[in-house]
């Protein structure tokens, strides 16, 4: 079950500011590391609402975050609307998608279910991939930011651009949690624990957890606008199997179920792929060897590991609970 | 005016030509205190399994509270009313005591699917969780983590999380099974206290408790009733004994 | 379109049936025995391809990559098994498909590493160069090949399955494994044997598909995915679910991409996704 504690705040604060000093006094590449950060971040967390709490590990969570940007980018970019309804219709997109996989996979589990997500992901990649209109492989440009200008933010400038993303980070962080704490976040906890009671205890568990990857795609969509006003330019690289693979990591190797811990793990992965792409082309083989190594290691994630040995550390001031009666049979 | 909480006519159930439950009718009244009696493999559990839902009868009916309920699945049944406690655990192992209770509570009270209110602070949900845990007199070890509870404790909630739902029909498979000497006592005040308004069937091992709390008792064997009676009818039939010779009632 | 056209397009759905079932049938007997998920069953497919064009490179046989590429194939999951696999069998199913997809990563790599990202060929043999006449048509040898292939293999595993002694220990294996391991049934040494074959299966289908689908960097994902759909419709651990699974998307794509080109993509996962709500647990799963 979902807590917002005290060191997991502290934690997001810390990275947050971390992420804003280093694009302030970074070049405008690490305005662009950050970015890419941000939104793998996001992305990251809308997974760890599905795997972490809800035990459904999902392989397209990517090709969510691309059905929001192909959204947003054809709506303005092609049809010429305006800029915000066509966000929306972009995060509806989204939402539409990861309800019906959701929907489609609510009776399956485990294994099951990433093959299944796995496989609709791709789907989903090879109907941008094909589609000619939207420039096929190529994709297509002409995207714009949004004009904030009423409110004296000029988001072609990098720097506005960057703490605006760490804001939509922030937000998308504050609402999942309050989601993971509320009856709804819980009961997908219990639902992940012991399926079978909740179904005794009259819970449709199969509309739950659809529910819940309906809104997980929210969440991933908006990572997707991000990613689409970003570059400026939209292609059906986000609906691979690798984007969805490294949220996958990232979360694995931050701390899943903690929901802090996909932060730590953006940050940790995109750092690392940079300074390793500085040494050699095969990136993919590293993050392949950091998943494993992490699951060897005890499958915690660097965030989560702190947080156990931080819990371990704080019990032992606690008082012990009142002995208990002595009745094992 | 209904009179009969639990009705259940001609219920059959097979497995490809093994025949587990044969032309059973039971009929049980609201508030009563039934007591499924029978040696092992004598279809108890099944019979729990085709009223709850979690097994679709090959023959038969199931009334519950006058409203048909054999093409329900579990989940709906849940939600008119019958509730469960499992012979082997079914807990959510992982979580505390409290936050099972709260599934449950939440579960009842209609709030499990609320996406923004933190639930667990809400004030109906705090005081469901406190009575039952009153119930089942686990109060002091609410912040207990399940699977570190003890053996005797865990028994306690699978009975509390099947409480908390304030069902009509409450179904309890052995709810002393594997529980020392010592619990015992306890679980036998905690179904005397139990309230009126709910509807009890107990499958039992413990004869004393199952003399001591049924009102009635039906007696199964290879899937079929063979008796039903009171308790003391119960003790003094002889096809009752000849089932239970060197197992019955002089095992105290 | 006459006659010939669709005794074609049937040829051609059997060849791609019986690719799909080399592979798929490795993955499900693992699955079904070791209960094991190796996602990275496509990336050995993919091993076998660019070791066979090697191994034919340096020896200008192509028989030679046939029957080598397979065995090393087989060698790299046995060093997978020791290393990785053998430790994870206990881990659960999360963590095995976290270790195996972080696999996948890193044998993407190591094709790029030692065959570059370029898609590379592999000639057929000489004897199969040429077609046949068969039904009235005339169809390439080769690819007639690999339906004798698949068929055969098929057989040899019914029967092996069906007959044999070891058939009936893996069976009684996968019904129920601690009761086969107190009847002394050596489980361990079954599980690696199991493995080992699998993996063989996957390294033979990457060599055979070479010469017709070319190697290239993608070409594990791509199969991977109808290979999933096939074992998640013909139902983890079954024989007959693999094969059934395997001639049903083999059939549905092949036809599907003639017949109606601008769906037929959407098609196998429409069949997925109506499988998975009216039979979660696949067409003839392997236990219940």
């Amino acid at each position: 079950m979902f807590y917002q504690t005290k060191l997991r705040s502290i934690t997001l604060i810390a990275a947050l500011i971390f992420l804003a000093c280093y694009a302030s006094f970074g070049s405008y590449f690490a305005r662009e590391i950050v970015v890419e950060i941000i939104i793998l971040a996001i992305l990251a967390i809308s997974l760890d609402l599905c795997a972490g709490f809800g035990g459904m590990v999902s392989l397209c969570h990517g090709a969510m975050m691309g059905v929001a940007a192909y959204g947003f980018a054809i709506m303005s970019a092609k049809l010429g609307w305006p800029l915000f309804p066509s966000a929306l219709i972009g995060l509806f997109a989204a939402v539409v998608f990861s309800g019906l996989v959701g929907w489609v996979t609510s009776r399956t589990n485990g294994i099951f279910f990433i093959m299944a997500t796995l496989a609709f992901g791709q789907m989903a990649y090879t109907f941008f991939f094909k589609s000619r209109w939207l420039g096929g492989d190529d994709g297509f440009g002409g995207i714009s930011r949004f004009d904030l200008s009423m409110i004296g933010l000029e988001t072609n400038d990098s720097l506005v651009f960057t703490y605006i993303g760490l804001v939509i980070l922030l937000l998308a962080y504050g609402l999942t949690a309050i989601v993971m704490r509320s009856g709804f976040g819980r009961t997908l906890s219990g639902i992940h624990v012991n399926e079978d009671r909740m179904k005794a205890l009259g819970i449709n568990t199969a509309a739950h957890r659809a529910k819940a990857m309906a809104f997980s795609g929210f969440i991933a969509g908006l990572a997707g606008i991000i990613a689409a006003q970003h570059t400026l330019y939209i292609s059906p690289e986000l609906l691979i199997w690798t984007t969805s693979g490294e949220a996958l990591i990232v979360v694995i190797l931050g701390g899943l179920g903690t929901l802090v811990g996909p932060i730590i793990g953006a940050i940790l992965l995109v750092l690392m792929k940079h300074e390793i792409s500085n040494y050699t082309d095969y990136w993919h083989a590293f993050i392949g060897l950091v998943l494993i190594f992490t699951v060897l290691a005890g499958g915690r994630g660097v965030f989560g590991q702190i947080e156990y040995w931080f819990n371990k550390l704080t019990q032992k001031h606690q008082s012990t609970t009142k002995p208990h009666g002595d009745d094992h049979a | 005016m209904v009179t009969t909480m639990l009705e259940v006519k001609s219920l059959s159930k097979d497995f490809g030509g093994l025949q587990v439950i044969h032309d059973l009718s039971l009929s049980v009244t609201p508030g009563e205190r039934r007591v499924i009696l029978g040696p092992n493999g004598a279809g108890k559990t099944t019979l729990f399994h085709l009223l709850a839902g979690t097994l679709k009868p090959s023959n038969g009916e199931i009334f519950l509270d006058g409203q048909p309920i054999s093409t329900y699945d579990a989940v709906k049944r849940a939600r008119l009313g019958i509730a469960r406690s499992y012979q082997k655990n079914n807990l959510f192992e992982t979580l505390t005591i409290r936050e099972n209770l709260m599934l449950a509570a939440a579960a009842a009270l209609g709030k499990s699917t609320h996406m923004f209110k933190d639930t667990s602070k809400h004030a109906d949900i705090r005081q469901r969780i406190d009575e039952i845990a009153e119930q089942v007199f686990l109060e002091d070890q609410l912040d207990q983590t399940v699977a570190t509870a003890s053996y005797g404790n865990r028994r306690q909630l699978e009975v509390g999380l099947a409480l908390a739902t304030r069902p009509k029909l409450l179904l309890m498979d052995e709810p002393t099974s594997g529980v020392g000497p010592n619990m015992i006592d306890r679980f036998h005040r905690l179904l005397e206290q139990l309230p009126r308004d709910i509807t009890v069937l107990i499958i039992e091992h413990d004869m004393d408790l199952a003399f001591g709390v049924a009102d009635l008792i039906t007696v199964l064997n290879f899937g079929e009733k063979v008796f039903e009676g009171t308790p003391t009818d119960t003790r003094g039939n002889a096809t009752v004994r000849d089932i239970y010779l060197g197992t019955g009632g002089d095992h105290a | 379109m006459d006659l010939s056209f669709w005794i074609l397009q049937f040829l051609n759905a059997m060849q791609y049936s019986m690719l799909l079932f080399l592979l798929s049938i490795g993955l499900t007997v693992i699955f079904g025995l070791l209960h094991f998920v190796n996602l990275a069953h496509a990336s050995l497919y993919m091993m076998g391809a660019y070791i066979g064009i090697s191994v034919a490179a340096m020896t200008g046989s192509f028989w030679a990559a046939f029957f080598l590429a397979p065995m090393f194939v087989t060698l790299i999951g046995a060093v997978l098994y020791f290393t990785l696999i053998d430790r994870m069998r206990t881990a659960g199913p999360m963590n095995q498909v976290l270790v195996t997809f972080g696999l996948i990563f890193v044998f993407l790599d190591l094709v790029r590493m030692g065959w570059g990202d370029i898609a590379l060929g592999l000639d057929g043999p000489a004897s199969l160069s040429g077609t046949t006449r068969l039904l009235g048509v005339d169809y390439p040898a080769y690819r007639l090949f690999i339906i004798a292939l698949g068929l055969g293999v098929m057989a040899t595993m019914w029967l092996v399955l069906a007959r044999t002694q070891i058939g009936a220990m893996i069976r009684a294996s996968v019904e129920n494994t601690n009761m086969a391991a107190a009847l002394g049934i050596n489980v361990s040494k079954l599980f690696f044997l199991v493995f080992c074959f699998g993996c063989a299966l996957a390294g033979l289908a990457g060599v055979a598909a070479a010469p017709i689908l070319s190697a290239t960097t993608t070409m594990g994902i791509t199969i991977l995915i109808p290979t999933l759909i096939v074992v998640v419709i013909g139902g983890l651990g079954s024989l007959e679910g693999a094969i059934v699974g395997s001639v049903i998307i083999g059939f549905m794509e092949t036809f599907g991409a003639v017949m109606i080109p601008s769906f037929s993509a959407v098609l196998t996962y429409a069949l997925l996704a109506v499988v998975l709500i009216w039979r979660p647990q696949g067409l003839i799963p392997a236990r219940g």
